[in-house]
């Protein structure tokens, strides 16, 4: 089994200039912050110290430990920043969906440390041409992701976390001697994560490279050396027992933000989500899937919680189209306060090609139609879109909406009509006063209807819904009439058997 | 051509034309009703607005009903803004919508004709109508010039039901429906069966007739032939 080791160094350095692309290639020193709730501007307090730097800022003179006065004495251009946890969780998580972009199961036992393991047994035959470009393919798409990596290859975990340490692309050769062959002149620091007594003492003795390390009797190395040092020293040899932990992908997909301050408008919030839907659509292209749905998690000022569930005709990987629905959503309901923090989850489905039917004319674009409907919805209310549908119930005027599927049904034969003369429904119903002869309704009175009746056809009696109380809408009596009105019209009338009173239903058109 | 016939699914034969009947039925919306298509010459005219106007109990509804159902049939998708509110779902149903495929929008006064903007513009629409209901405000003749141009870059077929004609000579085509006549059966007590009505072309892009084509039409409540020129 070969493994791929994929290690973030500066993890939350890093995951600030993910967030932050456009501070790439400036001098930037990430400072600790204790209070975890403040934004990562730049640190106000004296005893925040620079725990990770960018090159440029390390040759500008920033170190490890500095002060902030001191970082920007040393160079007056850094840009000082904080990483929260919000930026710490997604730049793992983005590494974790690097990881399935290769494999279908990842190792994430160290994705803490920013490291994560996978098997790329199959990949060779996608890159025929050898281990050292699957590792190139890793570097090039976490590049995609705004992580910088250092990608390994070898027979277990041990060694591919040993080589990412020793250069940025690495592949140990099979077997156990060339394995070793490949440790032998690193230099014996490579061995472990951070320096430790283990270290120290082989430095007091002499051991430089991992090569003299694996020279040494392991039974006098672990009785000077302890537990720690007997599991160095059997690195050293190329052997590794830790075992390869696999793990399926999440459900779903969250990017979270938190901002400097509170946002009123739409315009502004909606650059911010766009950062937002552009990381999660790039998260998703690693799985070859697309977002099928968006939850939205605005974190209000000064405190609460607007969490909006926004729906997506069809599966798409078009940012534009998400970024519209979502603004589309925010217009229709904005947020009742100040938005200071954002999460989105991104629902993940695969995007299956429709094949267009060779009888069938093509129909509009799912994409457009998805924001045309976001549209409709924000225009007219979302319970005024969408396919009719006819409730199961004797309730004549009874309708429902349901959600308009881009697509829809399969063709089916044509059914045939079964009657052409269709009714147009007053709704509500209008109430009327109606003059009763001996053979039916004679005359009838309403708000916008006044007319003599020529012909009436009924009563057409009607009861339903009884197992439910009134005050429910149940247990309705009524007599529907077909009636001929001087005005020309044919309309359809009912009286409440209850109640006694009339009410146009509408008319035969 | 017959034994080729054979081989093929009833389906496909049914779709084969010839090549010169081919350009007339891609340029026309069949409405449903042979009767009336024969007045438009095949249908409502592709990319360009309609009218079809009549007053309360003119068939006006059943024959916009028709023409969504033969859209549908015919495998476009087809919308409807709805000004009103006032479709009745199980008439539809009865009348051959297929219920699930049909985007309905239920929109008011500008409203709709926003929305019947938005769906045009969406493109892919065979046919969108746009049923103004009853009353209907003073309309600017911008609203029927952007619709229309909208309706020409998309190819819809687009058409708008009123009581009385509005779009003027924005449209290609309006049908008028003359007042209808109720039939009720009589051998026992009155059941309604039908109404007669008449379809009057008041406006057609392909003819320069100067007396305009009429046909009567009997719009049935019942099963058989629920449409029938007389």
């Amino acid at each position: 089994m070969r493994l791929a080791c994929v290690f973030v160094p500066q993890l939350a350095l890093q995951s600030v200039l993910r967030r932050e692309p456009e501070s790439r290639g400036f001098a930037v020193a990430l400072f600790d912050n204790a209070d975890s709730s403040a934004r990562h501007a730049a640190p106000q307090s004296p005893r925040a110290r620079v725990i990770a730097a960018t090159e440029e800022a390390r040759r500008g003179g920033v170190r490890i430990g500095m002060t902030g006065a001191q970082a920007g004495a040393a160079c007056p251009t850094l840009r000082k920043v904080c990483a929260t946890p919000a930026d710490v969780a997604t730049a793992q998580a983005a590494l974790g969906d690097l990881g399935f972009a290769f494999a279908p199961r990842i190792d994430t036992g160290g994705i803490a440390q920013g490291r994560i393991f996978f098997e790329i047994g199959d990949l060779e035959r996608l890159y025929p041409q050898g281990e050292a470009a699957i590792a190139q393919a890793i570097q090039a798409r976490a590049a995609r992701l705004g992580l910088g990596v250092r990608v390994a290859i070898a027979s277990s975990k041990g060694l591919a976390r040993v080589a990412t340490r020793a250069r940025e692309l690495a592949v140990v050769p099979h077997g156990g001697a060339r394995a070793r062959a490949f440790l032998a002149h690193l230099p014996v620091a490579v061995l472990e994560e951070q320096p430790s007594d283990v270290g120290t003492a082989l430095k007091r003795w002499g051991i430089a490279t991992v090569g003299a390390l694996a020279m040494l009797p392991a039974a006098e190395v672990a009785l000077r050396l302890g537990t720690a040092g007997a599991r160095v020293h059997r690195l050293s040899t190329g052997i590794d027992d830790e075992p390869f932990v696999p793990q399926l992908p999440a459900d779903a997909l969250e990017e979270e933000t938190e901002l400097d301050y509170a946002i009123y408008e739409i315009e502004p919030l909606s650059f911010v989500l766009r950062g937002l839907i552009d990381r999660a659509l790039a998260r998703l292209a690693c799985r070859s899937l697309a977002c099928a749905g968006i939850t939205l998690r605005l974190k209000l000022d000064p405190r609460g919680l607007d969490v909006r569930e926004i729906l997506i005709a069809a599966p798409t990987r078009e940012a534009a189209t998400l970024l519209e629905l979502v603004r589309l959503d925010l217009a229709r309901r904005p947020p009742d306060a100040g938005v200071v923090g954002a999460t989105l989850i991104a629902l993940p489905a695969r995007v299956r090609s429709t094949q267009l039917d060779f009888l069938r004319p093509a129909g509009p674009a799912p994409d457009r139609l998805a924001a045309t409907l976001a549209r409709l919805a924000a225009l007219v209310g979302p319970e005024n879109v969408g396919a009719p549908q006819a409730p199961d119930t004797w309730r004549e005027e009874a309708i429902a909406v349901a959600p308009y599927s881009v697509t829809g049904a399969p063709r089916t034969p044509e059914s045939a009509a079964r009657s052409a003369l269709a009714v147009r429904r007053f709704r509500p119903a209008q109430e009327i006063e109606v003059l009763m002869g001996r053979d039916g309704p004679t005359a009838l009175r309403g708000t916008e209807t006044t007319a003599r009746v020529l012909i009436a056809a009924g009563p057409y009696r009607l009861r339903g819904e009884w197992w439910r109380p009134p005050e429910e809408d149940g247990d309705f009596a009524r007599d529907y009439w077909d009636v001929h009105a001087s005005d020309g019209a044919v309309y359809r009338l009912h009286q409440d058997s209850r109640s006694g009173r009339w009410f146009l239903d509408g008319y035969y058109d | 051509m017959s034994r080729a016939a054979h081989k093929f699914e009833p389906e496909l034969v049914a779709q084969l034309v010839t090549a010169e009947r081919l350009a007339d039925r891609q340029g026309c919306c069949p409405t449903g009703i042979d009767a009336i298509d024969r007045l438009l010459g095949g249908g409502w005219p592709r990319g360009a607005l309609s009218e079809l106007c009549g007053r309360r109990s003119s068939g006006r509804t059943s024959v916009l009903l028709a023409s969504l159902a033969a859209s549908l049939g015919a495998g476009h998708a087809t919308a409807l803004v709805d000004a009103d509110g006032m479709l009745d779902p199980r008439g539809a149903a009865a009348a051959g919508v297929p219920l699930d495929r049909l985007l309905w929008v239920r929109a008011g006064g500008r409203q709709a004709l926003r929305a019947t903007d938005l769906l045009i513009a969406a493109g892919g629409f065979g046919l969108v109508a746009l049923d103004l209901g009853e009353d209907i405000a003073r309309i600017p003749s911008a609203a029927w010039v952007r619709l229309k141009h909208a309706a020409e870059r998309q190819r819809t077929a687009v058409i708008i039901a009123a009581p009385r004609r509005i779009v003027g000579a924005f449209a290609a085509s309006a049908i008028d429906l003359l007042a209808g006549r109720p039939l009720f059966d009589g051998a026992g007590p009155p059941l309604l069966a039908a109404i007669q009505t008449a379809a009057l072309v008041r406006r057609h892009r392909r003819t320069n007739d100067v007396a305009p084509a009429r046909t009567n039409l009997i719009v049935k409540a019942d099963r058989g032939r629920p449409w029938e020129a007389i």
